[in-house]
């Protein structure tokens, strides 16, 4: 019990763990596994989660082709087709329980703590694209004023996508606050 | 729809999936926030698996209800989960 409670601990907030300080996320993806193992475990936490889902869909009725993908050093899984909208939810709020029941899955199935990523109907893809908009405008911001800019509460996995866009601009940011009013800020260059 | 789809959701994250059932019981006004608002799906699972079902501070069970609502187009859907070896 005790030992569930640590695992899913480690798994619940580990979106953003790529652009942060090395944390327990670092161990799924240590460069001392070779890249091929790393790419064939991954693609067999896509299975696990594929079979998961699949089934779900055919219980519900719905219609969803299954997509699966290795993106960097996690798992991806995108279900597409129309009409899936009760699926992603008032701000993603589905597809968010959807992603963690297939984490817990593919945890019970692998004995290994996923990062897998879900889509579903290209909802998280638009996402990235507004905010990816966002990040930049900020960016400009940051540059012409040369002060630091907070942005608005989001969730780890559109903060990460910040991040990221960020270090591209070769500007740093960094995360304040607590959940689930956690911000990005980024910072002028010194 | 709705039990199969809580059946197989919680199947697939037990150590014990063939201890997993799940049962719908009308409301019997019981509990008069829920009266008269139709079913409650109870789900039964081996004791082990109780706190992975629910999850740190309900979490899991919360991702659970939520999945469950969204498929069934309510708003009001209860979910109990229980222990196997509890008598009802």
């Amino acid at each position: 019990m005790i030992e569930n409670t640590n695992a899913e601990t480690i798994a619940l907030e580990p979106d953003e763990a790529a652009t942060q300080a090395p944390g327990p996320a670092a161990t799924a993806a240590s460069p001392a596994e070779p890249l091929a193992d790393r790419v064939k475990r991954l693609e067999s936490e896509g299975d696990v989660a594929a079979d998961y889902l699949e089934e779900l869909l055919d219980i519900a009725d719905l219609d969803g082709d299954l997509d699966m993908d290795v993106e960097g050093d996690r798992a991806a899984v995108s279900i597409v087709g129309d009409g899936l909208d009760p699926l992603v939810g008032p701000d993603g709020m589905v597809l968010e329980a959807l992603q963690e029941l297939t984490r817990l899955a593919v945890y019970r199935d692998t004995g290994e703590r996923s990062r897998l990523m879900l889509d579903i109907g290209g909802y998280r893809a638009g996402v990235r694209e507004n905010l990816v908009k966002l990040a930049r405008d900020a960016i400009a911001d940051v540059r012409d004023e040369g002060e630091a800019v907070k942005l608005a509460p989001m969730t780890p996995f559109e903060r990460k996508i910040v991040h990221d866009e960020v270090a591209a601009a070769r500007l740093s940011s960094e995360s304040e606050g607590v959940e689930p009013s956690r911000c990005v800020v980024i910072l002028p260059s010194t | 729809m709705l039990p199969e789809a809580l059946d197989h959701l919680v199947r697939g994250i037990v150590n014990h999936p063939d201890d997993v059932a799940v049962r719908t019981r009308q409301q019997r006004g019981r509990n008069p926030h829920f009266a008269g608002r139709g079913e409650t799906l109870e789900v039964r699972v081996h004791p082990d698996d109780l706190g992975r079902v629910i999850g740190r501070s309900g979490r899991t069970a919360t991702a659970l209800r939520t999945v469950l609502q969204a498929l069934s187009g309510k708003d009001s859907i209860r979910i109990d989960i229980v222990d196997v070896d509890r008598r009802r």
